[in-house]
């Protein structure tokens, strides 16, 4: 668990930072997102402390930063950029290695972390281990660079545009193969982006900063809902928001019993995605099963669109 | 079909093939060979070390069959020179070409020197240096043409070094004046050969000490940077005269009145003068191609490892010092061929060195001893451009 509190950075005259106070619940994602100079990455880096606090502390599972070795705490929080930053003139496999070369782990404990992460990011440790960053495309680069920030299995990943670099096909594959290894880990992630459509995709709390400040920190649909303040509102999308809203439910949540004719959907759908099937099937309702196939009630564009509604 | 006959045509045969095509340098050097052959003489000839000399064509200074042999060789070179493409044929030639004109210059030496006569020297004339300027720029083209790796590179100069080796023990070259003037000095010739070497590397290996962590402190202390560049490209602009010259007063004053400094050899003239303004020379290129070096390391890649915890010192050596490496060495590199050079001026200051015998042939009027200098001066800048660049090209590699 990560809490920030009252965390403030000033250069000079200028607040990079003003009072942001937050909390990231343990094995949960936040995604700080803001337009560029909103002050996201600076309160990314003054949690690992590459920045230090004008005044403000952060907590990390109880215990103040401040109070642990600049160098330790960094050992323990993994940290990936937008550049990947990855060393040039060493390996994939030394590249994963680094942090736990630094702690000291044994030759055959670092080898088999490093194979396991190479697994996990699905680079085959034969192919890849002995290849150096140039030789990678920007995708696997990225992987590499993830797989490099969670190598000594820390409690806590801080993320920076992560996804920036890449092309939209491979930048959403990328976003998937997080989540699915984040719920595996269980890792606690903070990660800062201008990208909205990448906040609602991963974020289970989004932190919507502008100009220093932190404006609204809530759930995604809470988000949609009810708007802190006007900024929110037009970064999210004024026109999108419905459609937003639609994707962060899903069928299961606007189920209704009875029966309907037509190819069914599953109860994890979004509504979103359900809509685009009614609307392109030309039907108002479509039968729902479940994971195993069987028959659990319908879904209609009505109650769809109930969901998708705004409170006025 | 006869377009391409109006072209210049050096050897008179390119209208008959209508693919034909002249190479450019390939030309040239063909014209050199051609004026070497026939219009310059192939070796010098004088009564006495100091006289002048009179030229001796190339039928004049040998048997008929080594002349027949040279001309032959040249204008086979030339040929290949002027219509292949292809730089491995190229280079062959122009082996072939260096391995033929170097040995038979010394065999022309015994030829032209009269029997039992001491006196008599024979150097090579401009008909030999123009050959082996044509060859040796034709090798030097295939050799950039064929890009080879840093490893065939290596091989190559040692190779090279082999063959002149050889050269010399096999003593075909003995006849020659410049072997003349080397058996006359040849202890103090590896005396001073050891001093140049001792003076161009010695002083070099202190400004990497004192200028590696120099350029270190420049580039993280960023004020510093500027006042440091500033100081080094002051001294740089002293002509090296003027800075042994400069240096004598208070290196004097130093060796009379601390007894340690006399004790340790350091006099106002001498070595330490030269040691002194050569380390301060190299110490501007190695100065400031570590904090370029360093400089130029990404930020991200910076920002990675300073956000996964390496230290100041694990940053530097394992990721800004490694990747800042090429940039250095080249530093180095410009730094120590520069020094070689300069050195050769050590020799006024009685320094010592190869610069010794340039300034003794040049009171003497004895060119041959100035060659004595020159010579070896000139490879082993040439040798350590080749090593430093074949070494820069191995840190580079790989890792980019």
């Amino acid at each position: 668990m990560i809490e920030i509190e009252h965390l403030t950075k000033r250069y000079g005259e200028t607040i990079v930072v003003d009072d942001v106070s937050l909390r990231v619940e343990e094995g949960t994602i936040a995604v700080v997102v803001g337009t560029s100079g909103a002050g996201k990455s600076t309160l990314l880096r003054m949690i690992n402390r590459l920045v230090e606090p004008s005044s403000g502390r952060v907590l990390i599972d109880g215990r103040d930063t401040l109070s642990i070795p600049e160098d330790e705490l960094r050992h323990r929080i993994g940290y990936v950029i937008q550049a990947y930053g990855l060393f040039p003139h060493r390996t994939v496999s030394q590249n994963i290695a680094t942090v736990p070369r630094l702690l000291g782990w044994d030759r055959k404990k670092i080898a088999a972390r490093v194979d396991e992460l190479l697994d996990l990011f699905q680079l085959d440790p034969g192919e890849f281990a002995e290849k150096f960053p140039h030789e990678l495309s920007g995708g696997q680069q990225q992987r590499v660079g993830v797989a490099r920030a969670l190598a000594a299995k820390p409690a806590v990943l801080l993320m920076d545009e992560p996804f920036g670099a890449l092309d939209p096909v491979i930048r959403s594959k990328a976003q998937d193969d997080l989540l699915a290894i984040q719920r595996r880990l269980g890792a606690t992630i903070v990660l800062v982006t201008h990208d909205m459509n990448e906040a609602f995709h991963l974020g289970d709390r989004i932190a919507v900063m502008d100009q220093a400040r932190l404006l609204q920190y809530a759930a995604p649909a809470e988000l949609l809902t009810h708007p802190a303040e006007p900024f929110v509102e037009q970064l999210t999308g004024t026109a999108e928001r419905p459609f937003r809203l639609l994707s962060l439910t899903r069928v299961k949540e606007a189920l209704e019993p009875g029966n309907a004719e037509g190819e069914a959907l599953v109860l994890s759908t979004t509504l979103h995605d359900a809509l685009a099937r009614l609307i392109a099937l030309g039907k108002d309702a479509l039968p729902v099963i479940d994971a195993s196939g069987k028959a659990v009630g319908r879904i209609t564009v009505e109650r769809i669109l109930a969901h998708g509604r705004l409170p006025a | 079909m006869n377009t391409i006959s109006s072209r210049p045509t050096a050897l008179g045969m390119s209208s008959l093939r209508p693919h034909l095509s002249l190479d450019r340098l390939g030309s040239v050097i063909a014209v050199l060979i051609g004026v070497a052959l026939f219009a310059s003489p192939f070796v010098v000839y004088r009564a006495n070390r100091i006289v002048a000399g009179e030229g001796r064509m190339l039928t004049a200074a040998l048997p008929p069959a080594g002349a027949l042999g040279i001309i032959l060789t040249g204008i086979g070179v030339a040929l290949c020179a002027a219509l292949l493409r292809n730089p491995l044929p190229r280079l062959a030639a122009a082996i072939l070409g260096l391995a033929t004109v170097v040995p038979i210059v010394g065999w022309s030496a015994t030829f032209v020197t009269p029997p039992g006569n001491t006196f008599a020297r024979v150097s090579p004339g401009l008909g030999f240096w123009l050959l082996a300027l044509a060859f040796a720029l034709l090798a030097a083209d295939a050799l950039t043409r064929l890009r080879l790796g840093p490893w065939v590179r290596l091989a190559a100069i040692a190779v090279a070094a082999g063959a002149i080796a050889l050269l010399l023990l096999s003593g075909a070259w003995n006849d020659l004046s410049l072997l003349k003037e080397y058996a006359n000095r040849a202890d103090s010739f590896w005396q001073e050969a050891r001093q140049h070497v001792w003076l161009a590397f010695g002083s070099m290996a202190a400004s990497c000490l004192v200028g590696l962590p120099l350029g270190i402190l420049a580039y993280r202390v960023r004020r510093l940077r500027a006042a440091i560049l500033q100081i080094l490209n002051i001294v740089q602009t002293v002509p090296s005269i003027a800075l042994f010259g400069i240096l004598i007063a208070p290196l004097g004053y130093l060796a009379t009145h601390v007894p340690l400094a006399a004790a340790l050899g350091i006099r106002g003239i001498g070595a330490a003068p030269a040691f002194i303004a050569l380390f301060l020379y190299s110490l501007l290129p190695v100065v400031a191609n570590t904090i370029t070096g360093l400089n130029q390391v990404p930020a991200a890649v910076t920002d990675a490892a300073r956000g996964m915890g390496l230290s100041p010192r694990q940053r530097l050596w394992q990721v800004e010092l490694p990747l800042a490496l090429p940039v250095i060495l080249a530093g180095i590199r410009i730094a120590l061929v520069q020094n070689i050079g300069l050195a050769t001026v050590a020799a006024l200051i009685g320094g010592g060195g190869f610069g010794t015998f340039v300034f003794q042939g040049i009171g003497q009027t004895a060119i041959d001893l100035v060659l004595l200098g020159t010579l070896p001066t000139v490879a082993l800048s040439f040798a350590t451009a080749i090593v430093f660049d074949a070494i820069i090209d191995l840190t580079r590699r790989g890792p980019t």
